[in-house]
């Protein structure tokens, strides 16, 4: 799971927020946390900022930046490796479930994990991946 | 009788917007059914019928377009006063320092220095006005911009990137939702629902199950889903 969906879940569980209002209340930039929930790429947010959010969040700040280092384009990058050289792909999930299977398709959202033997296909959603390693 | 989806969307209270995001089909493809620019597409039919809850038959396939709105009569125009006499227009004040340094760094790209350019305008740079500088000013870009061999245009593709379009889960979700098939869905809380999808967008999926209740699932809260029934396909 990328910094940026661990950030849009924890503003969902926080109470769905506004976020400049997060923003002016942690003292961020203006933009600052929309910035990071949407980028797709890991381009440095600062430890002094994710520790604000993580103060703000109550969580530790080593779990953000557990996540800043699974940043989006990073799985992506994985899942067409994977998709391509044909691997079996294992990925553990925020349920605490490990699945693993060939990556049939991928997207914005979500990948389509079909098992091995041409089993059924499970379609998983990006966001809820926490980590994930090849064979 | 079959009436104009417009006519039926209205009754039901439901904005186009609303309509659009549980059916999963666009605005802009909505407003075309309902000006009848577009006769409805079948599948999109099911589907609309199903969100306005009613049979399909009820929904004309084509909407008759909607009845212009007649303009109110505009005022008589006041009567125009008789034009007055023109001044004559004011003299353009003297060019500015920063207009002559432009003009003669431009001239000396061409070799041409100040009394040449001086010659070629036919008066000294100092009695120059703004808009006398603005147009040789002009005239020289305008040359600059002929001699320059044209730019190359750029050969470069764009690298296709999935992640730039959601396109492959909505089109599972749509050939599920066309079949009918139940899907069973697992939340990160360990949460599961079990249904047939009856709408989905980007952002949300609805889904009726087996009692016949309708559940919107936000997929910020899903973790995955597959067909209902299907072993536990892929768990290590």
């Amino acid at each position: 799971m990328s910094l940026g969906d661990e950030l849009r879940y924890l503003r969902a569980f926080h109470g769905g927020g506004n976020l400049m209002e997060i923003e002016d209340e942690i003292g961020l930039k203006p933009g600052t946390l929309r910035y990071m929930e949407q980028r797709y790429r890991c381009v440095g947010e600062d430890d002094e900022v994710l520790a604000k959010i993580a103060a703000y969040y109550d969580v530790p700040l080593g779990t953000l930046q557990y996540h800043r280092e699974r940043y989006r384009k990073a799985i992506s990058a994985y899942l067409q490796q994977a998709m391509e050289a044909e691997t079996t792909a294992r990925f553990e999930l925020r349920t605490g479930e490990t699945l693993a299977g060939r990556v049939r398709w991928w997207d914005l959202g979500a990948f389509g994990l079909e098992s091995e033997g041409g089993g059924p296909l499970t379609v998983v959603q990006r966001h809820a991946v926490l980590d994930w390693q090849g064979q | 009788m079959p009436e104009d989806l417009r006519t039926i969307r209205d009754r039901k209270g439901m904005s186009v917007n609303q309509l659009a995001s549980r059916s999963g089909i666009s605005i802009a493809t909505l407003i075309q059914y309902e000006k009848g620019e577009q006769e409805i597409h079948p599948g999109d039919l099911r589907r609309l019928a199903k969100m306005l809850y009613v049979d399909e038959w009820d929904i004309n396939p084509r909407s008759s377009p909607p009845p212009r709105k007649e303009r109110p009569a505009k005022p008589p125009r006041p009567k125009k006063e008789p034009p007055k006499e023109k001044k004559p227009p004011p003299r353009s004040p003297p060019a500015r320092n920063t207009q002559i340094v432009h003009l003669l760094a431009l001239a000396a790209r061409f070799d041409v220095d100040r009394a040449a350019l001086e010659a070629e305008i036919g008066k000294p740079l100092e009695e120059l006005t703004q808009k006398e500088a603005r147009y040789w000013n002009g005239r020289f870009m305008r040359r600059m911009a002929e001699e320059q061999p044209p730019k190359r245009a750029i050969d470069r593709k764009r690298a296709y990137l999935p992640e730039g379009v959601d396109g492959f889960e909505l089109a599972y979700l749509q050939e599920q939702q066309e079949a009918g098939i139940p899907l069973h869905f697992t939340l990160f809380d360990g949460q599961t629902f079990e249904g047939v999808v009856v709408g989905f967008s980007p952002y949300q999926i609805t889904i009726r199950e087996p009692g016949g209740n309708e559940i919107t699932l936000n997929k910020l809260a899903l973790a995955y889903y597959r067909k209902a029934g299907d072993a536990a396909g892929g768990a290590a």
